[in-house]
């Protein structure tokens, strides 16, 4: 079953290129610079959502999605059609994002760890006229543990199949499952625990 | 308990993206590509004038394989060791006695 995606990430409707033409063009260096410009169009809000889902600063998203953007460019060769180009795409802009949140823990402290501090980013960040409830959600995301906080964001927000994940993530389907239970279960709790 | 049906909330996000931030990043992610595309064709610029070089001088190398000893070298180092100094001091004009005389002190004779 397909869900509506919200209109802040739907950037696809515009643009009709396929991804085998895209990728087609990513492997021809002399056409490697249209391709960028078109994952940008199609894939880069989609992109950046999923880095800000994640390190929650717009500034620290921005810096994700733009070196996200030039490694595409500069690993380009990497990239093999047995996989959707979605989800190479996914797993650059997902390791960039881990980076910028391992550069904010720094040496002695675990991503994991900095879950306090990313929900406190939340409502820092959020709109003024925002829904309380949402910005309940992304507290509740921001304190999961990174696995199931990434396992959680693809398939509710992007509406990734359990295999898509696999081949971004890399764990089993069965364990990004579990994952993704284990998170709807905190995430509930938390809600219903600070709604008023 | 109470229950929470996650599906049925709104997947927009709290947060907003800055107007134009799209085109933005799209235009400086465009101009760091064309920096990295120039800074590499020059690398291979630099490679292939290093591998002309070596060429160049394994081919110099080969065609005198006694290097810079075979080369020509200018007739006063055969003249100092080849003919009396006497008769060539006689032939020589007051540019060549110059020369000859910065040379002598150059290789300590």
């Amino acid at each position: 079953m397909k869900r509506d995606r919200n209109d802040s990430m739907n950037s696809q409707g515009s643009l009709s290129v396929s991804d085998e033409s895209i990728a087609r063009l990513l492997c021809d260096d002399s056409h490697v610079e249209e391709a960028v410009r078109l994952i940008m169009k199609k894939y880069g809000e989609q992109l950046y959502w999923h880095i800000r889902r994640m390190v929650v600063a717009h500034d620290d998203a921005e810096d994700a999605l733009q070196e996200a953007m030039i490694n595409v460019y500069k690993y380009r060769g990497t990239y093999s059609n047995e996989f959707p180009l979605s989800s190479w795409l996914y797993k650059i802009a997902t390791n960039e994002a881990l980076k910028v949140l391992k550069n904010r823990a720094g040496y002695n402290v675990s991503v994991d760890d900095l879950g306090d501090s990313l929900k406190d980013s939340v409502r820092a960040e959020a709109s003024p006229d925002a829904d309380e409830t949402l910005i309940l959600l992304q507290e509740a995301i921001a304190l999961l543990p990174t696995k199931q906080k990434m396992v959680f964001n693809l398939r509710y927000y992007d509406d990734l199949s359990y295999e898509e994940i696999h081949t971004i993530v890399g764990d089993s389907v069965n364990t990004l499952k579990t994952n993704y239970h284990y998170a709807v279960n905190k995430i509930k709790e938390y809600i219903l625990e600070h709604q008023l | 308990m109470k229950d929470l049906d996650l599906e049925s909330l709104s997947r927009e996000m709290p947060y907003r993206m800055p107007e134009h931030f799209m085109d933005d990043m799209t235009a400086r992610v465009m101009s760091q590509i064309g920096q990295e595309r120039s800074r590499h064709s020059h690398r291979r610029l630099y490679a292939i004038m290093a591998g002309a070089a070596s060429v160049a001088a394994v081919a110099l190398l080969l065609i005198h394989p006694f290097g810079m000893s075979n080369l020509n070298v200018p007739d006063y180092e055969s003249i100092s060791q080849c003919a009396s100094i006497d008769e060539v001091f006689q032939t020589m004009s007051a540019d060549d006695l110059s020369v000859y005389s910065m040379m002598s002190n150059y290789y300590g004779n």
